[in-house]
């Protein structure tokens, strides 16, 4: 075993310069790992192995190989050397196999390490910034575990305190995470689901629904997604708006004599898929205009307003906010297949029939106005993100081990 | 004076009179278990109530009516408030049914339709309540359109929660009519008709089935095309708002009364058990929270008569006095009190109490409409707050108009009574003088606790004003508070000039008088004082901030939003 100098060195000791990097393995390579253990210097392993040396098949789901390579893994008798690279490859390997966001893939990667061997074994050791490489290996699979928002339990915990000891920086770490990750979890008040709908009619209402974000809100198809085969941007794309309550008011309250603005398209993403949706919307009535005026024979038993000559204190009032843009009133919103003229007065005539006021109300179409990046507006998917192929996400950095992994 | 208004001794001698067998016909021919039972009243029980004339109390006697005066209808109220059921008929008859035409009506009509009403032959009831139109005027969709000739009126709509409708032969019903105004303009305002029920196209629905007053008859009645000769309607057209808040406004006293008689009854029928009853070896009477419950009781059905009864008689005064405010306060106080009355009663009753063969139970579902008919206790002191608010401000602009103009003198007076307020003062109004007083001496206390809370009301109201001017619409919270405090204000006025009264006179227990009234007033000063203190700026006391926080996240998510107390994270 050669001891070199640089590897009993922390690694982000002088801003991460400290120690050599390794790059990342994907999945299919580190699942062949246990059959060709050539990265280290250490001796081949006894030739238990050698019966095995029929790659497997991979083609079966990552995390299934993933799991046999760890089962592999724990059958073998426990080599000393080479744990590190193991794990940093592990880590590596996991977001292709899909199993970053499996906790038992990292709580079976942590028996992987000896539990006893890397504790301080006193206050005095622990002064010396004991097994800082170890350490970093396991604040590595943490960091990662907080990266794809898996949440470490109990077995986690108690698996990190048999091999690193408690105040270890590992354990400092899982207690931080145990405080501040469900906090994060539960930090957006209006969580997307899991799985998100192949963009399209789908993914339109879910994201009108956001937009809306009003309970009593009116949902209508207008016309229905075209079936499979058809090509987007033929002449029945779909139509989807909606529009609540208080918004019909407000335009039956606007009146004929404004016109309304049909705006867009606006981009809105959901996680990776870019929907485009339009407003309908007027401009700002002048004050008196915008609220009834007070009718005093409005309620039977007590009075609305009050005739007095008196104003709201300037303590108590709190309307003003200087960062208040006053904007018109928004009537209705949609998403469409195409953004072209046809599509939209085809949703405008659909209006109409709950908000027959549209029928003399001047409507004027302002398009192209949103994003000037904007694709086709039927291009949900611009980033070819969402699909059939998992996100790579480029691997955590692992500089520790001495060769490259390519050589392996 | 202050002293509460008694009535002349031939006026109460003539009371006497009717009471007896009134209280005769209660206690033997109404068998209230079985109205509730069968959800209707027998025809012989409704033509008993026509025969003693309870169906005409306040009509006056040149139509076939008794006549009675607000004090007198009071005291009636008392003993009929011993079937909730029969009570709401009646009060739905002639409280609100033909108040209308005893207010607003021309002489005709009265001689037309009174007789019969007053006779119990022909029920009355009154069609206000649509299914959109609670209190919102500008939502009501019933129509009434004039013929082309001008001779009547087409009327077509529905209306629901109608007591009396399925009986009712005469409806005051309020519709949308057009009308064109002085300079040109066509509105859409309400007018209110007599309607009866042989112009035709009046039909009703099935009763509902209610949680209390079973007995009375609600249902929905639809008006389909009924013709309405121009000669019923009330008042002028597009005049129905007034007649509708005048008639709303001016039968509410008398449930001040009727609470304070149940829970009288309900006082006797618990102390009975209470006495008798014995529980480890003592009986329940010695234990005391049961005393507790006791004193509460008649400390409440103390302060209810009081305020009705000087409610009443300030509007028998002559001229027609507007006291829609106190009778408003008189309904708030009365219908929560009857409520905790009941509760209280069942209590003490424990288990018993639950069963259907006691009556506590029937109390009570029939006291929870108290809450919420004639004007729901939220609305109620809305408007109890705005009226006051609107008065008082009234007299701070003139006062600020003043100061505007130059007037130093006042606002060097305003000045110096806000550091004297600030640096704490004594404040005597001149109720409680060493002679002459208008007050008893052994409610000394008391007075001056109602003088201390009316004066730092008044502050405080100044206070409010000040700070969010005519906005005060907006701050319920803040106007719940006044409301609150001006209820007991008034109760314990009401009950202080009933105590000095009775204590003057000599009237029999009236010790025990000033005792209630002195609780009352304890009470009554605390809490108040507390009610001051949120209302002022910047108070610890006052959590409106975050309970309108905390209702908005919930009315945003429509849920209880906590997570449940198993919920883990790991």
């Amino acid at each position: 075993m050669r001891l070199s100098w640089a590897r009993a060195l922390p690694l982000r000791l002088w801003g991460g310069c400290g120690g050599p990097k390794m790059r990342g393995v994907t999945g299919i390579e580190w699942a062949a790992r246990p059959m060709c253990r050539s990265s280290s210097d250490a001796p081949e392993p006894p030739s238990d192995h050698g019966s095995q040396n029929i790659p497997r098949d991979e083609e079966q789901g990552g995390p299934a190989a993933f799991a046999a390579a760890l089962e592999e893994l724990e059958r073998a008798p426990g080599r000393r050397l080479g744990r590190l690279e193991l794990v940093a490859a592990a880590l590596a390997a996991m977001p292709a196999l899909g199993v970053a966001r499996q906790l038992d893939a990292y709580n079976r990667l942590l028996r992987l390490l000896p539990r006893g061997p890397w504790v301080p074994r006193g206050p005095l050791h622990r002064l010396f910034a004991p097994f800082p490489r170890q350490q970093e290996c396991g604040l590595q699979v943490l960091e990662q575990m907080e990266r794809y928002g898996v949440m470490p339990d109990a077995e986690t915990r108690f698996l990190l305190l048999a091999v690193f000891g408690p105040r270890s920086r590992p354990v400092r770490k899982c207690q931080r995470m145990l405080y501040w990750l469900p906090r994060m979890l539960h930090a957006n008040p209006y969580p997307l689901p899991a799985q998100l709908p192949p963009p399209g009619l789908a993914a339109a209402c879910l994201g009108l629904r956001r937009i809306a974000n009003d309970p009593d809100a009116r949902l209508s198809v207008y016309q229905p997604q075209p079936e499979q085969g058809d090509n987007e941007g033929s002449t029945q794309p779909y139509i989807v708006g909606i529009q609540s309550a208080e918004q019909q008011e407000l335009l039956a309250r606007h009146g004929p004599e404004h016109p309304v603005f049909v705006e867009g398209p606006f981009p809105l993403w959901l996680r990776s898929t870019r929907l485009f949706y339009y407003v309908l919307r007027g401009d700002p009535l002048p004050p008196h205009l915008r609220e009834p005026p007070p009718d005093p024979e409005r309620s039977l038993y007590y009075p609305l307003y009050l005739d007095l000559d008196l104003e709201r204190g300037p303590w108590d009032d709190d309307e003003f906010d200087v960062n208040e843009v006053e904007e018109g009133p928004v009537f209705a919103l949609c998403m469409a297949g195409t953004g072209d003229q046809r599509t939209l007065a085809k949703w405008i005539a659909g209006l109409q029939q709950t908000n027959p006021v549209l029928g003399q109300t001047p409507v004027i179409f302002r398009l192209g106005d949103g994003d000037s990046s904007a694709g086709s507006p039927g291009d949900g998917d611009a980033l070819h993100l969402e699909g059939s192929r998992a996100a790579e996400l480029e691997p955590p950095e692992v500089a520790w081990g001495r060769r490259a992994q390519g050589e392996g | 004076s202050t002293a509460l208004p008694s009535p002349l001794n031939e006026e109460l001698q003539e009371i006497n009179q009717f009471v007896g067998p009134v209280e005769k016909f209660f206690a033997e021919e109404v068998d209230s278990k079985k109205i509730d039972r069968d959800a209707k009243i027998p025809p012989e029980t409704l033509k008993g109530l026509g025969d003693l004339g309870l169906f005409g109390m306040q009509i006056p006697e040149e139509y076939g009516g008794l006549g009675l005066s607000n004090t007198m209808y009071a005291r009636l109220g008392e003993i009929i408030s011993l079937d909730g059921s029969i009570a709401v008929t009646l009060a739905a008859h002639q409280a609100i049914g033909l108040k209308g035409i005893l207010i607003t009506g021309t002489d005709e009509q009265k001689a037309k339709y009174l007789p019969k009403l007053a006779s119990g032959e022909h029920i009355a009831a009154f069609c206000l309540t649509e299914p959109g139109s609670g209190s919102d005027a500008a939502s009501i969709q019933t129509r009434a359109t004039l013929s082309e000739d001008g001779k009547y009126f087409l009327l077509n709509g529905s209306k629901v929660w109608i007591s009396n409708g399925g009986l009712a032969s005469i409806f005051t019903v309020f519709a949308r009519t057009e009308i064109v105004e002085k300079d040109g303009q066509v509105k859409d305002k309400i007018t209110a008709f007599i309607v009866e029920r042989d112009f035709g196209g009046v039909t009703h629905g099935k009763p509902e089935d209610k949680l209390g007053i079973r007995g009375s008859n609600t249902c929905e009645v639809h008006f389909e095309n009924t013709k309405v000769p121009v000669e019923n309607v009330l008042g002028e057209v597009g005049g129905g708002f007034k007649v509708a808040m005048n008639i709303l406004n001016s039968g509410r006293f008398s449930m001040g009364s009727a609470s304070a008689g149940m829970i009288k009854k309900l006082i006797e029928m618990t102390a009975e058990h209470a006495c008798t009853r014995k529980q480890f070896n003592k009986k329940l009477s010695e234990f005391g929270l049961i005393q507790e419950k006791f004193c509460f009781m008649a400390v409440k059905a103390y302060v209810m008569e009081s305020m009705a009864y000087l409610t009443a008689g300030m509007m028998d005064r002559p001229g027609l006095p507007d006291c829609s405010v106190e009778a408003a306060m008189v309904k708030v106080f009365s219908s929560e009190g009857a409520w905790a009355c009941v509760s209280e009663a069942l209590q003490i009753l424990g288990g018993l109490g639950y069963m259907k063969d006691y009556p506590y139970e029937r109390y009570l579902r029939d006291s929870r409409i108290l809450l919420i008919f004639e004007g729901t206790n939220e609305i109620l002191r809305m408007y109890i707050a705005l009226t006051g608010m609107q008065h008082a401000g009234k007299i701070l602009t003139d006062k600020i108009k003043e100061i505007k103009k130059g007037n130093i003198g006042l606002a060097l007076q305003e000045l110096v009574n806000k550091v004297r307020d600030s640096t704490g003062r004594k404040v005597d109004y001149g109720i409680m003088e060493e002679r002459g007083g208008l007050v008893h001496p052994s409610l000394q206390e008391s007075g001056k606790k109602l003088e201390e809370n009316v004066y730092y009301f008044g502050t405080t109201v100044r206070g409010l004003l000040t700070r969010f001017g005519k906005t005060i619409v907006d701050e319920q919270l803040a106007l719940k508070r006044v409301s609150d405090i001006v209820i007991n204000l008034y109760a314990m006025t009401a009950a202080i000039s009933r105590a000095s009264r009775s204590i003057s006179i000599g009237l029999r227990n009236h010790d025990h008088d000033v005792l209630l009234t002195n609780i009352f007033c304890s009470e009554a000063y605390f809490k108040n004082n507390y009610a001051l203190a949120q209302l002022q700026k910047y108070a610890d006391e006052n959590l409106d901030d975050y309970i309108k926080k905390a209702a908005k996240q919930i009315l945003e998510k429509r849920a209880y939003l906590c997570s449940h107390p198993l919920d883990r994270t790991f």
